[in-house]
């Protein structure tokens, strides 16, 4: 064997094995992206499914994201709808009553700058920003007080911006619910 | 090696690369645009044409079917920085001879001796939202509304105007070099609490909040207690009443007295 | 020696004096907002040091890392002098002038937005401005990077382009596309509110216009690594490149795959479609792949020197390394902090697991770990490896190199690790303090008291760096002789694909209309998603 021949041979088995390890790298990549398709689809985690617009300066004027439309409601199915709307530097309502086991939707917006809408220990994640409603939907499964901080720069009150979620149990929240048709947990 | 042979679709890289990359893109977008709105739950499809532009994000203006309406009066006052801040010297002028009225409590230069409000210098949306809210009897004071009440959008403007321009006059409350209350600087951050100073000076300023530096105590004790009680609910969204229910009285205290104390400091924020 | 190497220094030094005052403001941030300290006394100073510390470590430091590297990357590689040495000066100013016009009102208060700019929060013109410039300052040396090349290709037709300044023609390109989206948000959007001219700004299209720019700026500071990598470790180790085209394409997937990928940022964000957000995830996916094509032909590389030393055994090459070499360790520990970073990073990047930890203190951890970690260890590892070439005098101390790289890496793990931790239990980002009184938070009070001892060993580390390098301009003079890359095992294959760029800067500006065009397009031609401005920056 001469020399060349040995490089020659040196370079294949080198393509070789490259070529290997490309096809795993995909293969790695194309399972990935498979499971999280098929979490996204299977455990309906998915984006909001439309771009709603609202202009931000009058939402306390009209529609509904003024004061007395924001907390829970009801809906006809039985599910519940909690508005509310991140500002500098609080969320009104500063605390949110949901009922457990029950399919929740949040709809909220801001009408200055950009906020984050994370309640912890769960899914809830979102951002609010100007001009758009942001829409999260949610199930609790454990009852108690969850902190909802402001997960966005907005400002230099930034760090004060702290609400809270309460998951009452199903009939408790009824009877909150049943004396107004907005209920929030603020004293 | 030049770089035309390569652009054509002879060559095996030029085919295979835009070839793949279209054939990922296609994928993509039928997952993205076709096959994931119809897997969205809760999502009313109008056909294909409709899954499209949601999954591209089209958007919809949002309509609120019944809202519930409030019981009392809220503000109407639409606050931006878009809100007149500098005004021109007629408009000053023209305030500075409605203003004659408000001389009784406000004082002849715009600082009182009355426990009212000290005006001189205050930012123009401030000044101007609280008129037009006491017009509109969103906010409610037996001295204030009867003579709000009158007043015209363009007095309102102008009465603003006269106001900003105004030099702040240091010296009739004392200065003091105490440290400022920790309400003031920090917050109470898990009450939900944001320092005082982020909106209303010493940190920053909120267009549309009024600065605080030598204001009478007891009118800014007495008006956050009214926000904490719900007495006065003319803020916008209710974001003054969410800090002051959470405010203990000794906080509320703390905070009045030393903004009392405290020199007048211009905060520019345009 | 290098003809150049003024401008090379000046690039790397005015890059690491940068680096040691952000760092020390960085640091600072991690302690104050601590229970190793009570409450701050004005939480603005907070959020105008987390501006300064983003902009100095985003815009400025790898950009003059980059900017010197390719200077030296020309001239080494190509074997010529380089063409347009005034031009480069001229683009080093623009950064110089660039940096201190964005830091005046940042330290005056006047522009606390942080480095992501979060319109409609509009800060002092001139903090853009100066953003600006440092952009328009690295466009010189963009231009000059892709002037060199041809003036070689014309004296040398026929041959295949030098590996190293392949990748970093490839660099270049990569980072003057990727600027564009943050260009358009600043000089479309930003800076005619901030100069008042306009009153309204749509913050949602901002958003995306940054987004274009925020995730492929991570595979702009990730160039200078990834060459060190494979044209640096295998020649400093006694190896050779395993696969000079693996190397080429990896870059070239780099090139196209790294831009239309962005919205992954925006995926909780209310204004972008979820169709995009699926497209934008599928390639956040295929990103991934020339990282593990590279991490297989760097351990390849690493191997075959383990081999040449007599190194046996399926593993027991391993031991064989030559472990006393910094650039050995460097390269140790930025791969285990990529596979950290990189599996933190495949969370992110789908959407549903993403949700847990959007915009928490994770995602913080996870970019810190990347780019401070894997990427600035590196940097580290270039300037060590250059610095004889440059002074002409020695780097005697290689133990305070190594205990250096040590710190930096233990430092690293130390900060990142329970910032992750605290991401997962749900705390925000970028607040000036917490109240670790309450029981909610008091659990996550350990876990930052480590993250800011972290800090505090970096900023040893940052300082021995520092140390090192001031030391050899005192050293006795010695020739380095002159400065060479790796060299392949296999000679390059001369195919125009793989030593041009038309075909995949093509690719790369179709792959950004596709998945930005409608997007962007859409947003912009509506009248009522603009929003009022809302001014910072009070003068107390």
């Amino acid at each position: 064997m001469t020399t060349h021949d040995h490089i020659d041979e040196g370079a294949r088995v080198a393509e070789r094995i490259e070529r290997r390890w490309a096809t795993l790298s995909v293969a790695i990549i194309v399972v990935l992206a498979g499971m999280a398709a098929f979490a996204g689809i299977h455990q309906a985690t998915m984006p909001q499914a439309r771009v709603e617009t609202i202009q931000p300066q009058t939402i306390h004027l009209t529609g509904e994201f003024i004061e007395s439309n924001l907390g829970s409601a009801v809906e006809p199915d039985g599910s519940v709808t909690v508005r509310a709307v991140g500002q500098q530097y609080s969320f009104t309502p500063q605390c949110m009553v949901v009922p457990n086991d029950t399919p929740v939707v949040f709809r909220a917006t801001s009408p200055d700058v950009v906020h984050g809408f994370l309640i912890q220990k769960t899914n809830v994640n979102t951002m609010l920003v100007p001009g758009y409603v942001s829409e999260i939907p949610a199930k609790f499964t454990r009852p108690g007080e969850y902190l909802m901080p402001c997960q966005e720069y907005c400002g230099v009150g930034h760090e004060g911006m702290w609400a809270k979620v309460k998951v009452v149990e199903k009939p408790e929240f009824l009877s909150m619910i049943a004396a107004n048709r907005r209920v929030t947990c603020v004293e | 090696m030049s770089d035309d042979r390569l652009l054509s679709p002879r060559n095996p890289w030029f085919t295979g690369s835009v070839g793949i990359t279209v054939i990922l893109l296609a994928a993509t977008a039928l997952g993205g645009f076709v096959l994931l709105p119809y897997a969205q739950p809760d999502l009313k499809l109008a056909g294909i044409w409709d899954a499209i532009c949601s999954a591209a994000g089209v958007p919809k203006a949002s309509s609120a079917a019944d809202p519930v309406q409030p019981e009392s009066k809220l503000t109407r006052v639409v606050v931006t920085s878009a809100l007149p801040s500098a005004a021109d010297p007629e408009a000053v002028g023209r305030g500075a001879t409605l203003a004659q009225q408000c001389a009784i409590c406000h004082g002849p230069t715009g600082v009182s001796r009355a426990d009212s409000p000290n005006l001189a210098g205050q930012y123009a949306p401030a000044v101007y939202k609280q008129l037009a809210d006491f017009k509109a009897g969103v906010r409610v004071n037996a001295t204030m509304t009867p003579f709000a009440v009158n007043l015209s959008e363009r007095d309102m403007a102008d009465l603003s105007a006269y106001y900003a321009f105004l030099p702040r006059l240091p010296g009739f409350h004392p200065a003091s070099d105490k440290p400022p209350p920790r309400i003031v600087i920090n917050g109470a951050p898990l009450r939900n609490i944001a320092p005082c100073g982020s909106c209303h000076g010493v940190l920053d300023n909120k267009t549309g909040s009024p600065w605080l530096e030598g204001q009478p105590a007891a009118y800014v004790k007495a008006q956050l207690q009214a926000f904490a009680s719900g007495a006065r609910r003319n803020d916008i969204s209710q974001q003054m009443r969410n800090v002051a229910r959470r405010m203990t009285s000794e906080e509320i205290d703390q905070a009045a007295e030393w903004y009392a104390s405290q020199p007048s400091t211009r905060v520019h924020t345009q | 020696m290098l003809s150049s190497r003024r401008l090379v220094l000046a690039h790397f030094w005015l890059a690491f004096a940068a680096f040691g005052l952000a760092l020390l403001l960085g640091a600072w941030q991690m302690f104050i907002r601590s229970p190793l300290h009570t409450w701050i006394s004005n939480p603005e100073w907070y959020y105008r040091s987390l501006t300064a510390h983003g902009t100095v470590m985003g815009y400025v430091f790898p950009t003059l890392v980059a900017m010197g590297f390719g200077y030296a990357i020309s001239e080494v590689s190509l074997k010529q002098r380089l063409v347009g040495l005034r031009w480069a000066w001229a683009g080093y100013w623009l950064v110089v002038v660039g940096a201190i016009m964005a830091m005046v009102p940042v330290s005056l208060g006047r522009a606390s937005v942080l480095y992501t700019f979060y319109p409609p929060l509009i800060g002092s013109p001139f903090y853009y401005l100066g953003v600006v410039l440092v952009v328009v300052g690295s466009w010189i040396w963009v231009a000059l990077m892709s002037v060199n090349l041809h003036a070689w290709k014309k004296a040398n037709p026929g041959t295949s382009v030098p590996l190293p300044m392949f990748a970093n023609v490839a660099g270049s390109y990569l980072w003057a596309w990727t600027a564009v989206g943050a260009a358009l948000e600043l000089l479309l959007q930003i800076l005619p509110v901030a100069f008042g001219l306009r009153s309204t700004i749509d913050a949602g299209l901002s958003r995306v216009f940054f987004s274009w720019t925020l995730h492929a700026i991570v595979y702009f500071w990730l160039m200078p690594t990834y060459i060190a990598y494979y044209t640096i470790v295998p020649r400093a180790i006694g190896g050779k490149i395993y696969s000079d085209t693996m190397a080429r394409i990896s870059f070239i997937l780099f090139l196209v795959v790294a831009m239309p990928i962005g919205m992954h940022h925006t995926f909780a964000d209310p204004q972008v479609g979820a169709g995009f957000k699926f497209i934008h995830s599928a390639f956040t996916a295929l990103v991934a792949l020339p990282t593990l094509l590279t991490v297989f032909t760097i351990c390849a590389s690493v191997e075959i020197a383990a081999r040449l030393r007599g190194g046996r055994g399926p593993f027991g090459w391993i031991k064989v390394l030559p472990w006393s070499n910094p650039i050995m360790l460097a390269v140790a520990f930025s791969f285990v902090m990529l596979g950290f970073g990189g599996a933190g990073g495949l969370i992110n990047m789908s959407y549903q697991l993403d949700t847990s930890i959007h915009n928490t203190q994770w995602i913080t951890g996870h970019f810190h770990l990347i780019f401070g970690g894997a990427i600035v260890i590196m940097y580290f590892a270039i300037a060590y490896d250059l610095w004889p070439h440059l002074t002409g005098r020695a780097l005697a101390d290689l133990s305070l190199m190594r205990t250096q790289l040590w710190l930096w890496f233990v430092g690293m793990i130390v900060t990142t690790f329970p910032w992750h931790w605290v991401g997962i239990l749900g705390m925000p980002r970028r607040m000036a303090y917490f109240d670790y009184g309450d029981p909610a938070v008091a659990t996550q009070a350990f876990s930052v008291t480590l993250s800011a001892i972290g800090g505090f060993i970096l900023v040893a580390s940052g300082g021995l760096f520092i140390l090192v390098l001031v030391r050899s301009h005192r050293a006795p003079r010695e020739d380095a002789g002159a400065y060479r890359f790796a060299e392949a095992l296999h000679a390059p294959v001369a195919v125009p694909a793989l030593n041009g760029y038309a075909l995949w800067v093509a690719l790369m500006v179709g792959l950004t209309v596709t998945n930005y065009g409608f997007p962007i397009a859409q947003l912009a031609l509506r009248k009522d998603t603009s929003v009022p401005a809302v001014y910072v920056g009070a003068n107390p």
